[in-house]
């Protein structure tokens, strides 16, 4: 397997049935419960389901959320809050903690946590579509109970995986235009774009602990040294903005700087070599990726090795220009290409949510009993993830 | 997945150059 992005495992839940026997009076309340358990587990499934695709998990997805929404906001008002909001308590477990779950007896809890968990299988579809969409994340301040340390909800772990998101979506322009023989110049500010976000992403994560994050921020350091940005002499850097940015200089006959250029981009592919197998060696949650095995990983070593060679030889006998010592500063600024998170939103409340439907619920009748909550059986279990296999290894397909 | 292929469909205009739906230039510089 010779992934190319690095995935951390998708949130587990507790199965939830929807039963709440007394307090149920009538049967527009009943469908709905029964609607909103068939829908919940069609959704679960999906996730682990290979022949799934965006539109029918978008179907699913908005199925559920618009069913769950009448436990969220109150009829024909989405300001006030559903009588409904914390009958039900909901377990997920977090994409770094493992199998430990926490639960919250609140149905905007339920809410992000499968919208989490939607926006995970996006990412794992792996195609562009999926980087643009959002986390539902203006939800999370209506949470009673706020996120702990290392926790999925909190802001930094959320402010990851978009900015990931948004690199990743990145990296397939960034192939597109290699593919399609854009301008060295366009690829080259490309790259040190993205290079940004991943530092970025990488600096997020830098103050929790890194017995969780230490692999994650592994991968997100060395694509950041992949796609490169020079921030100092001693900084680890890439490859391949300083490889496209060596072929812009020989276009422009600036020979001895290309040169400069495409000698600091082989010594950064080299460490962008390290890392990829430091980042095989460090332990964490997720499968490990092998980037270092991806022809597209392997092309650009040869690139730059054959672009260096062919400045080199017309230097010698061309241009005859002197090679700076220092390697040139790159100041690339991307004009096409960028990627723009689409906003996400959820559907709209299911028509099934009437004024008849919603005074079938009394909550008067509830059980007095914790029977609505998950009973210990319901234990988290592990979600097994089916393994995507890579398609037709091009150079430039990043799956 | 691999890199989607064929014509893109979503154009637009960007400083008057016509872009698709990855906001690349349609006709490459090179």
């Amino acid at each position: 397997m010779t992934h190319w992005f690095h995935r951390n495992p998708l949130k587990a839940t507790a199965p939830v049935s929807f039963n709440y026997y007394g307090m149920i009076t009538g049967p527009p309340a009943s469908k709905i419960c029964n609607d909103l358990r068939s829908s919940r587990t069609r959704l679960l499934e999906l996730f682990t389901d290979l022949s799934c695709n965006p539109e029918t998990m978008k179907n699913a997805a908005d199925l559920y959320f618009s069913l769950l929404q009448g436990f969220i906001n109150s009829l024909g008002d989405s300001t006030q809050e559903s009588k409904l909001r914390y009958v039900q308590s909901f377990k997920w477990t977090d994409t770094l903690q493992g199998h430990v779950p926490s639960a919250q007896q609140d149905a905007v809890f339920e809410l992000i946590s499968m919208g989490f968990n939607v926006a995970l299988w996006y990412t794992k579809y792996a195609s562009r579509l999926a980087g643009k969409e959002k986390f539902p994340e203006s939800h999370i301040p209506k949470l009673l109970t706020p996120a702990e340390k290392g926790q999925d909800l909190e802001a930094r772990l959320i402010d990851t995986y978009v900015i990931q998101c948004q690199a990743e979506a990145q990296e397939v322009t960034i192939a597109r235009a290699i593919e399609l023989k854009h301008a060295p110049g366009l690829i080259a500010a490309l790259a040190y774009e993205t290079a940004s976000f991943y530092q970025r992403a990488d600096h997020t994560l830098s103050s929790l602990e890194p017995a969780y994050s230490a692999k994650w921020r592994k991968y997100l350091h060395l694509k950041m040294c992949f796609y490169t940005a020079y921030v100092s002499p001693d900084s680890p850097a890439d490859g391949e903005a300083y490889c496209y940015h060596g072929q812009t200089l020989l276009a422009s006959d600036k020979c001895g700087e290309a040169i400069r250029s495409l000698q600091e981009a082989e010594k950064l592919y080299a460490e962008a070599e390290a890392l990829c197998k430091e980042y095989g060696e460090t332990k964490g949650p997720g499968p490990t990726a092998k980037p270092s095995g991806h022809l597209f990983f392997r092309k650009l070593g040869s690139l730059v090795k054959n672009t260096l060679d062919k400045c080199q030889r017309e230097n010698g006998f061309i241009y005859f220009q002197k090679i700076p010592t220092e390697a040139p500063q790159l100041e690339l600024k991307a004009n096409y290409g960028l990627v723009e998170p689409v906003p996400f939103e959820f559907p709209p409340m299911s028509a099934h949510w009437t004024p008849e439907a919603l005074a079938a619920f009394d909550l008067t009748k509830r059980p007095k009993d914790d029977s609505v909550k998950p009973k210990p059986e319901d234990d988290v279990k592990p979600v097994k993830e089916p393994d995507i296999k890579p398609q037709k290894d091009t150079g430039c397909s990043v799956s | 997945p691999a890199i989607p292929e064929g014509v893109p469909t979503d154009t637009k205009n960007k400083d008057g150059v016509l872009v698709d739906e990855f906001g690349l230039p349609q006709i490459p510089a090179s």
